[in-house]
């Protein structure tokens, strides 16, 4: 598995278990994810409901908060953005 | 007659429908589902668990609410207190020793009835599920249609009843999570969150975990 930060490795492997129990896609699939990978836009299962929901759980999972307004279309830009956003918080 | 059976039970504010499986003698489950959206995503998977749960010899039942399910009341006129109310009529009806099994946010309707325990699924806070219903309802920019939350108009009274609400923790309790969850349970189970999936299935190996949960923890509380 490609670790995009250092020291961020536990919340890589959170974020793709996320964005495969909520998508419903295969662990084969998402373990192809790459920093690169398209996610908003590029995964017709990464709807707007969806991704209330991908939010929401990853704040279950890794004991975090997410504002509203920190919600924008750069952190589910791709794979890496995502990481990059949910690691900014949780290892605070 | 221990198959699935349709039925009805009347409460102050009308009458509503119900599933009944397994045997109606004996100790009995009320199964709550989560309220809104996430009722849809789990009527299956809990239905598997009930249907599991008849197979250990226990019978349930799967009420509606009033607004919810098949329930006469709209959606826009659905009230936490009148839910809580008609739950307690039909705990009070049911004159048995009368089991909690709620899921997420039907974990805030058994608070009044009297029951001999409840058994929570990854129970969900009032303040929570608002703010799920809010960040659904931004996602879907429509935050300037009022009461609309995530294609659920509701009624101001309700959200200011689930703003405060908590699930009940009193007498014989038990909250089982998934592995995933990092919050204080007594049992965690492998499985996914199929209420937060657009297109959750069933998980029928988990289903069967949990009933045989649910089983063993009305054995120790009638033992």
């Amino acid at each position: 598995m490609l670790v995009i930060f250092e020291g961020t490795s536990q919340v890589e492997t959170t974020v793709r278990a996320v964005l495969s129990d909520i998508l419903g896609l295969s662990a084969d699939r998402v373990a192809t994810f790459t920093a690169d990978t398209p996610l908003f836009g590029a995964l017709p299962e990464l709807d707007s409901m969806a991704v209330a929901s991908v939010l929401t759980e990853l704040e279950d999972r890794l004991g975090i908060l997410i504002e509203d307004d920190e919600i924008d279309g750069e952190m589910l830009e791709t794979f890496g953005a995502l990481v990059q956003f949910a690691a900014g918080k949780a290892l605070v | 007659m221990t198959g699935l059976r349709f039925d009805t039970y009347d409460w102050n504010g009308g009458c509503e429908a119900m599933l009944r499986f397994g045997p109606e003698s004996g100790p009995i489950v009320i199964a709550a589902l989560p309220l809104f959206e996430e009722a849809n995503r789990t009527r299956q998977f809990t239905c598997t668990i009930l249907r599991a749960l008849a197979d250990h010899g226990i019978g349930s039942i799967l009420p509606d609410f009033p607004g919810t399910g098949e329930s006469l009341v709209a959606t826009v006129d659905a009230k936490l207190s009148e839910q809580r109310r008609a739950y307690s009529e039909l705990t009070q009806q049911l004159g048995a020793h009368s089991y909690a099994f709620s899921i997420r946010s039907g974990a805030l309707l058994d608070t009044d009835a009297d029951l001999t325990g409840r058994w929570h699924l990854a129970p969900q806070t009032g303040a929570d599920l608002i703010r799920d219903l809010e960040r659904t309802r931004a996602a879907a920019g429509k935050s300037d249609r009022g009461d609309e939350y995530a294609g659920n108009r509701l009624f101001p009274e309700m959200l200011a009843e689930l703003r405060d609400a908590v699930p009940c923790q009193d007498g014989r309790y038990r909250v089982v999570r998934l592995g995933t969850d990092p919050r204080a349970a007594h049992a965690t189970y492998a499985g996914s969150p199929l209420w937060r999936r657009s297109e959750p299935g069933s998980d029928i190996a988990l289903a069967q975990q949990l009933a045989a949960d649910i089983a063993h923890w009305i054995a120790s509380c009638e033992g």
